[in-house]
Order: structure tokens, then sequence, then C-alpha cells
């Protein structure tokens, strides 16, 4: 535990004022309430193919319309934004040609990309609470009023999905250490969409865990409190993978 | 220079630092050794003092000397005017300034340089002579690549011809025309790497 302190302090340090991740963050919860607003707007034209899109959301209006397609929005739109964001984490080492200064050091590279993968958790918990604060503003604004108990609940489940999202990001940073950069990582994470998306089609999608946050957003009574225990699999098999890539790193191409 | 700092794994012979095998090193031991190859670590987003003390904390720096630490160095390899500037904002020399401070100020026992003038401008040159001439009678072990032969003779003890990844000989660096040595020799050595 010694020498993880020094890393995490100074991923902090790295994270904290990096302008990629403020940029991220800002972006991203940005366009998300862009379009929950523009979809809240334009579910009133009734526009048969944007009706057919948006599923049982449709019959909804106030607080339960906004939070339900804020949930889908999120488990399908925000998994690659901080995709991207892990991957250049990992990555920049490798494209800025900081990678070297990492090796001959009294703190073990295994232990600095777990640091890495700790900033990530950290990061993607502080954009999941300013999305669900955004999402609330967002509502007053709309005149929604103050939402009720019932509604305050689903409020409060967008921060354990964003986070569940986020979790089955993990294989960028296993894919952006192997690649040696930003781009393996960007190419696995839009793949993990690919694959979540047709995935989610199929009887056993809640049973495979990169698609689970996405139909827990849908309907949390659909997934299994099981199916929702195995996403975790996914940061801990490949976050396993990346610390050990890491430790057996060698600067060869 | 990557085998000895574990960036390469020999794939014949082994790799010894202070008698022990790197691979088989506490990692505490690598608090004695300072290095910069290819790039210098130097963060985009961090200041120059930024940097340093990010470089200080992983060579495990007790807080309470890395800081001053770090200000010595400012002030050796003379980035006082840049302490507070974004290493984004600086010319490659001057990153290259911060690289070798991160490198050098946490007073390494073992100190490994790739290329280190190649984008210094000559003040830096200077002060860069002086730090590892400092180090040196400190008693620190200084291993520095360069095509600057000049600038070779003027710090090395010893010099070591190496061509196509392979060992040539020594050059004595108090012996006068090393340019024109230095060419023969690696000239030699293609033509008869050639003929073989």
């Amino acid at each position: 535990m010694s020498t993880l302190a020094p890393a995490i302090a100074t991923e902090a340090r790295k994270a904290v004022t990096s302008r990629v991740l403020r940029w991220t963050t800002g972006l991203l919860i940005t366009a998300v309430l862009a379009l929950v607003a523009g979809i809240l707007a334009a579910k009133n034209l009734d526009e048969p193919q944007l009706t057919a899109k948006l599923g049982p959301f449709v019959e909804l209006e106030g607080w339960p319309a906004l939070l339900g397609v804020a949930a889908q929005i999120t488990a399908a739109g925000v998994m690659p934004a901080l995709g991207i964001g892990l991957s250049w984490i990992i990555g920049r080492e490798f494209a800025e040609g900081t990678i070297t200064g990492l090796f001959a050091l009294p703190v073990p590279r295994q232990g600095i990309a777990l640091a890495k993968l700790v900033i990530y958790a950290a990061w993607v918990l502080a954009v999941a609470i300013l999305l669900t604060a955004a999402l609330l503003i967002l509502g007053l604004v709309l005149g929604y009023g103050a939402p009720d108990a019932h509604e305050w609940g689903a409020l409060a489940r967008h921060i354990p999905l964003t986070v569940l999202v986020a979790l089955t990001a993990v294989p960028a940073a296993w894919a952006a250490t192997l690649g040696r950069g930003l781009l393996p990582g960007i190419a696995t994470t839009i793949g993990l969409l690919v694959i979540a998306q047709v995935m989610a089609f199929t009887d056993a999608g809640a049973w495979f865990p990169l698609v689970t946050p996405a139909l827990w957003a849908i309907d949390p009574a659909a997934v299994s409190g099981a199916q929702l225990a195995l996403v975790p699999s996914i940061p801990l098999a490949f976050g396993a993978l990346t610390l050990a890539a890491w430790h057996r790193l060698q600067l060869d191409r | 220079m990557k085998l000895l700092l574990g960036m390469l794994r020999p794939t014949a012979g082994e790799v010894m630092l202070d008698g022990s095998r790197i691979n088989t090193l506490p990692a505490s031991a690598w608090a004695g050794v300072g290095h910069v190859i290819e790039h210098p670590l130097a963060y985009s987003d961090l200041t120059t003092r930024q940097n340093l003390l990010l470089a200080a904390r992983l060579r495990m720096l007790p807080a309470d000397t890395a800081a001053a630490a770090v200000a010595t160095a400012i002030d050796e390899l003379g980035l006082t005017a840049y302490a507070e500037v974004r290493a984004r904002r600086l010319s490659a020399g001057n990153r290259q300034r911060v690289g070798l401070a991160s490198a050098l100020q946490h007073r390494p026992r073992v100190i490994v340089l790739d290329e280190p003038t190649s984008t210094l401008d000559p003040a830096g040159v200077l002060l860069l002579r002086d730090a590892l001439h400092a180090r040196a009678v400190e008693g620190a072990a200084i291993l520095v690549s360069s095509h600057h032969l000049d600038e070779v003779a003027r710090i090395a003890d010893r010099i070591t011809l190496l061509n196509a990844g392979r060992v040539v000989g020594p050059l004595d660096p108090t012996a006068g025309d090393l340019e024109r040595t230095f060419f023969d020799r690696i000239l030699t050595d293609d033509q008869q790497r050639e003929a073989r």
C-alpha cells in the first residue's frame, strides 16, 4: 500500500489538471441534457418513427418521461464517452512518450495502472453525480416541480446506472495497453457498444454483463440481482489483465 | 539503456544493479536511479514545478524534502522563469530541461541519459555539463549516449563506440581529433560487417 499512495496522488494530480477529462465531462453532460430535452420536446410531435424508438416512454409525462429517456441515453451513449476517457488515461502515456519515465521507479508499474483505474472510478462517480444533478435541474427548469419519493428514487438510480455502464468500458484499458496508444482503446469501446446493442436483442441479454446495465435502465424489474451482480466481473477480469500487462510491459515496439 | 532500466528483457545474459539482478530487485532500489529515455517525463497540463513534484513523489522522496529538492533542481537547470509555466507552453529544449531535472533532483547514484543534449540550447548544455560533473564528484555512475563527440569528450571518463547495436570498442576521450577517429572507426566497422 505504501507505493500505491504516491501512484494515486500523482494520477489524481494529472486527472484534476487534465483539459481532456474536463472537456469530456462538460461535453458529455451537455450532450445528454440536450438529447433528453430534445426528445421530450419531440415526443409531443406524434412522429411515428420517434414514437417507435421511445418505446414505453412515449406514454409517460413529467419526471418519469425525463428519467426514462435519460436512462436510455445514458445506457447507450455515456459508455463510449467514458471508455474514450479511460483510453486516454491509459493510452496518453504511450502517445506522449511519458511511458519511459514510468519505468525504473520505486512505484511499480502495475501500481500506476491500478491508480489509473482508481482515478477512472473516481472520475466516473463524479460524472454520475454531476449528470444526475444536471437532470434534476433540467426537470425543475422544464416545470415538473419537486420530484416525489418514487421519482427521487428513480433519479438517484441514475448514479449506479452511470457507474455500471462505466464498468463495462474497462476492457478499453487493456486494449490501450496492448495497442500502446489511445486508438486501440477507443476502437474497443466502440466494439463493446456494438456487441452490447446486438446482445440486447437476444433472450439471454440480461445475463450478458455488457448489456445488463442498459436493460436495467429501461426496466429495473426485468433484471435480477444476480444478473446485476455479474456486471463487476468485466472490470475485475479486464482490470486484472491490465495490471498484468503493465507488470509485463516491454517497450519493444 | 532500455535493458538496464527494465524496459526490455534480455534474450541472453543478465542486467545487474548493485550486484543484484534487476528482475529480482526490490522496487525501492529504483529510488537511487534517474533516467531520461527518448521523451522527458513532462505532462503538458502540469507546470514545471508540478511535473517535478510529481516525479519526486514517484521516486518516493519524502514530502518535506521534495519541495526543496524541486526548488534546487529548478535553479540548477535554469528553469526559474518557467517554474509556473505549463509544459505544453515550453520549448522542446525547456521540456528536456524539466525531464533532466526530474532525473537528477533526487540525487540518484545511477544516472542514465539518452541523447540528453539533442534538443538543448548552448546554455542548457553547459548547465547539464555542470550538473553531471557535480553528480560524478558525489560518486554517481553516469551513462550517457550521444552523437556529439565534442560534448561527450568534455564530460566522459570512458567512451564506448556502438554501431548497429554492437560495441565497436573504446575511444580515448583525451585523444585529439575525436570526430575523425569516430567516423573512421564506424566506417571501418560498416565495411567489415558488409564483407562478412
